[in-house]
């Protein structure tokens, strides 16, 4: 045989040992990390407590709520519908595969908005879209939702409609009873005049 | 008969061309600005450890005796930056952190052993930058707990901050299951002004009043 081709065979040899090394990483596919640094500086996977409590309420299929909390504080309280899958498991078998799902929004929720945050950076190098971080957290969730503080009497109208809302809010996840205003049930007695024994002047 | 047959040496000339065409193509190729330096393991084990932070009590330090070795950077833009800032802190807005001038001057500094302390309007905002440096090889940043809200909050007595625990992140702040219980719906309302309507009676006259 010509040694040249010996020669060939030789070079494509060895290129495809070559090969083996290439595919040697088992990282999984991540974005570029200047692309991960613009999405970063974004504030826009910020979502506030009343839009997530908004479409809760109205029973959006599109949301999915992520708990990144530890387990045994996720068992103790837990927004409704939620799932947990704490900061340490996030990689753990399946669990990425939540994320991602054509026309579902993930919002991560933590104690404040850190670890959510962070669990969206990390969801973000994957190339993962459509999560969200709820800003604040369970913390203020319990301040705007659970336990709302009524506006002063001359805030803007905007800051009144918002209180309505919350307090509608408040009841829909305390599972409180529609309440009926106590004022009506203060019974007005009208006390009617004694007619008098004597001849009252007048006419 | 092939046409290399005619000329041993072609082959050979070719694949050599070849492979200095290959060499020089993988030496020239542009290094991109960032590569990761940690795998997306290590990057959870350094969040769950809580590495890197940067305590408010430290910057009182910082202020007072400008050490060679900190560099504080406000990643707020110019014009919040403009309007109060940490002592001694660059603006390097979060805009701009992609430049390859500023990545220059953070490799330097890295390179000169300096630590560099990120902070934003609060944690939340220095908190992906933060992430992101840490992720790409700068293992000289950290992130200033509490951001500039808390520093300007206690900005009069920093040192004090060592007992304090409002600036850390990650807590409930509340008892989530009581709060939340199911309530009463008059206990919700308790807010809402409802005061008992207040009768007032007439007063009983002794005497036989005129009129109607």
């Amino acid at each position: 045989m010509n040694r040249n081709y010996i020669f060939l065979t030789i070079l494509m040899l060895v290129l495809a040992v070559g090969t083996l090394f290439l595919t040697g990483s088992d990282e999984p596919k991540q974005i570029a990390p200047e692309e991960l640094l613009q999405e970063i500086i974004q504030p826009t996977r910020y979502v506030s407590t009343d839009q997530v409590a908004k479409m809760i309420i109205q029973g959006d299929p599109s949301l999915l709520m992520v708990d990144v909390r530890p387990a045994a504080d996720y068992e103790e309280y837990a927004l409704p519908g939620s799932l947990n899958i704490p900061l340490e498991e996030l990689l753990n078998d399946g669990n990425l595969g939540y994320f991602g799902v054509p026309g579902v929004k993930v919002v991560f929720i933590s104690n404040d908005d850190i670890a959510a945050d962070q669990t969206w950076v990390l969801t973000k190098r994957l190339g993962i879209d459509g999560t969200y971080v709820m800003k604040g957290g369970l913390n203020c969730w319990m301040q705007t939702i659970i336990d709302p503080t009524q506006p002063d009497a001359d805030a803007p109208s905007v800051d009144h409609e918002l209180y309505a809302f919350r307090k509608g809010a408040q009841i829909y996840f305390t599972g409180a009873e529609s309440a009926t205003p106590e004022g009506d049930n203060v019974e007005v007695q009208v006390r009617r005049r004694e007619k008098t024994s004597v001849a009252a002047g007048g006419c | 008969m092939h046409i290399h047959e005619l000329n041993p040496w072609r082959t050979l000339i070719a694949v050599s061309v070849f492979v200095v065409v290959l060499i020089v193509g993988f030496l020239t190729m542009p290094k991109p600005l960032f590569e990761y330096q940690k795998s997306m393991e290590e990057s959870v084990e350094a969040l769950i450890n809580g590495e890197d932070y940067f305590y408010p009590w430290e910057l009182e330090d910082v202020i007072a005796n400008k050490p060679d070795s900190i560099v504080l950077f406000d990643i707020r833009d110019n014009f919040v930056f403009g309007q109060g800032h940490i002592p001694g802190a660059e603006n390097l807005s979060a805009s701009t952190l992609a430049d390859p001038d500023n990545i220059k001057r953070l490799e330097a500094l890295r390179d000169m052993g300096v630590t560099i302390v990120l902070y934003g309007a609060d944690e939340l905002q220095a908190n992906g930058p933060w992430m992101f440096f840490r992720q790409v090889g700068f293992n000289n940043i950290k992130l200033l707990l509490g951001g500039y809200s808390y520093y300007k909050e206690n900005e009069a007595d920093l040192y004090e901050t060592i007992n304090d625990d409002a600036y850390f992140k990650g807590m409930p702040r509340y008892d989530y299951a009581e709060l939340a219980a199911p309530k009463d719906g008059a206990d919700l309302n308790a807010d809402q002004d409802n005061k008992p309507v207040q009768v007032r009676r007439r007063e009983k006259t002794s005497v036989a009043a005129g009129g109607c």
